[in-house]
């Protein structure tokens, strides 16, 4: 059995930390930077007052960008537990086990993010009257699709870091 | 000595059996429940009463979404945005932008009504102004009041006969959006439906089919526009006319329950007062909004009470209580619903006393 070296757990404390902060902080400013980025790249609004109208509407009836955030960084902020729970539990041991984790996280994580962030630009970008809806049902869908990525990371987990017999 | 202080070293880099100790994790947790109660804390700071100054502020604002987005959120706020009755009156009176007019003169009936009516005075005259755009403007502003503009009714419906077409649908619009009293609203909306502008005639049907409930003559006056050459016209009539029909119980009981609902009580409270007689059913659910916090449900209570043309002692009660209600506007409505109820009271034993051998 290969033991964890002093290296590999500091980074692997690194990367819970990165994942859990990230999860949770990414979540929430996923869709405000993607509102931002569609305003000023597609609709070349200046950045500054870009700013100003997104901060507008961030409580405004009708909008609520400040909703619209919680409720997209929902899924993440359960990402985020699952990345402190499941990967900061992880035996410091035996330096397999966390990096399958690793990987398996990783694979939720991105397909979150895709999800995510194809569902906010496709609200943006073809805007319609029930366009909203996709907001309501998108944390459903994000956690419906984590332990979906979840599996494929571990799968490529499996493949690339097969345990070896020592 | 030495094998201690190595011991401690080797204990101090790697600790944990697990990639994060237990203590760290806990840690963790407690800083994500910190970080929601910020974005709480955030939330409040930045909704209901807390956010009046900065959206006072914001009504001075250069940029004319920078003023309609802070009137529309001093709306939502409601009578607690008191402070902001000044600057949204000059907003609703004098702002050179149409649509910060209207927002303003929205927030405004759902913060006082007596500033509202305000809002009205000014603009009724300038429904008869030179320029046609200033009357296009008024009848637009007098609509955002909502039922509140009840007064402007016969002004608009001078308005519905403008040389100019776009005046004639705003008027149209502004009818449908007051709603009461209904039935000379319903018969200029009748008018608008043989106007001669297509853009009218459209603006007319649109009302019946998402706006103004249907009655009798409303159904009869449609049906033959079926086969309106104008498709969308055609189009429009058929969504009308799959509406419930006038006497429907299951709307009733929708309205009932929906005015139990803060979100819905406004809409439904407009809905019962335009049903008018045909709404006497749903009296129990709405009796209790006569007490209600904001001016606005307590004025489209009375409202509706009256419109019903209820002739029982059991409505006369709640409203007598309510002829000292704060708000005189609430008070004028109130007043009218008595004088209906009595009346209807008044005929109802005369019929009695006649009917007796």
């Amino acid at each position: 059995m290969i033991t964890t070296t002093p290296e590999t757990s500091s980074k692997l404390r690194v990367l819970t930390r990165l994942g859990f902060w990230g999860g949770v902080i990414g979540g929430l400013l996923l869709p405000w930077a993607i509102m931002l980025a569609v305003e000023v790249v597609v609709h070349q609004v200046p950045i500054a007052r870009a700013w100003r109208s997104f901060t507008l509407h961030l409580f405004a009836p009708g909008y609520n960008f400040f909703l619209i955030g919680l409720l997209t960084a929902v899924p993440f902020l359960v990402l985020a537990l699952f990345v402190l729970l499941h990967l900061g539990a992880a035996p410091a041991q035996d330096p397999l086990i966390p990096r399958r984790r690793t990987l398996g996280l990783a694979g939720a994580g991105l397909g979150m993010l895709t999800l995510a962030g194809w569902t906010h630009l496709e609200v943006l970008l073809h805007p319609d009257a029930q366009g909203a809806l996709a907001y309501l049902y998108l944390p459903v869908i994000l956690l419906a699709s984590m332990p979906i990525g979840y599996g494929l990371g571990r799968l490529i987990a499996t493949i690339l870091l097969p345990r070896t017999s020592s | 000595m030495h094998l201690t202080i190595f011991a401690l070293r080797m204990t101090r880099i790697d600790p944990s059996p697990t990639v994060l100790a237990s203590r760290e994790i806990k840690l963790h947790l407690l800083g994500l429940v910190l970080f929601l109660g910020l974005l709480g804390f955030w939330y409040w700071l930045s909704t209901g009463a807390r956010a009046v100054p900065t959206l006072i502020e914001m009504l001075q604002d250069d940029d004319p979404s920078t003023r309609i987005v802070a009137a529309e959120q001093l709306g939502q706020v409601g009578p607690a945005a008191q402070a902001a009755i000044p600057p949204l009156l000059a907003q609703a009176t004098g702002d050179g932008n149409q649509h910060a007019n209207t927002t303003a003169a929205a927030a405004l009936k759902s913060i006082d009504l007596t500033a509202a009516r305000q809002v009205m005075t000014h603009f009724i005259p300038r429904l008869q102004d030179q320029d046609a755009q200033q009357r296009r403007t008024a009848c637009a502003v007098l609509g955002s009041l909502g039922p509140v503009a009840k007064p402007a009714v016969p002004a608009l419906i001078a308005a519905g006969h403008d040389p100019d077409e776009l005046v004639r649908r705003n008027a149209l619009m502004a009818l449908a959006t007051i709603g009461i009293p209904s039935p000379p609203i319903v018969a200029a909306l009748l008018e608008g439906l043989r106007d001669s502008s297509s853009l009218v005639r459209q603006t007319a049907v649109t009302q019946f089919a998402f706006t103004v409930p249907l009655t009798q003559p409303v159904i009869m006056a449609l049906t033959p526009l079926l086969n309106d050459p104008n498709r969308s016209i055609a189009g429009l009539v058929r969504s009308a006319l799959d509406k419930a029909k006038p006497g429907d119980t299951a709307q009733l009981e929708s309205l009932g329950m929906m005015v139990q609902h803060s979100a819905a009580r406004d809409y439904a409270l407009h809905q019962l007062a335009q049903l008018g007689p045909h709404a006497g059913d749903a009296l129990a659910p709405v009796l209790p909004l006569l007490q209600d916090d904001r001016p606005l449900v307590r004025y489209l209570t009375a409202e509706a009470i009256g419109a019903m043309g209820v002739s029982t002692k059991q409505a006369l009660q709640p409203l007598q209580q309510q002829r000292q209600d704060p708000d005189p506007v609430v008070r004028e409505a109130v007043a009218e619903a008595i004088a209906g109820v009595e009346a209807a009271m008044a005929q109802a034993e005369s019929s009695d006393k006649a009917a007796r051998p």
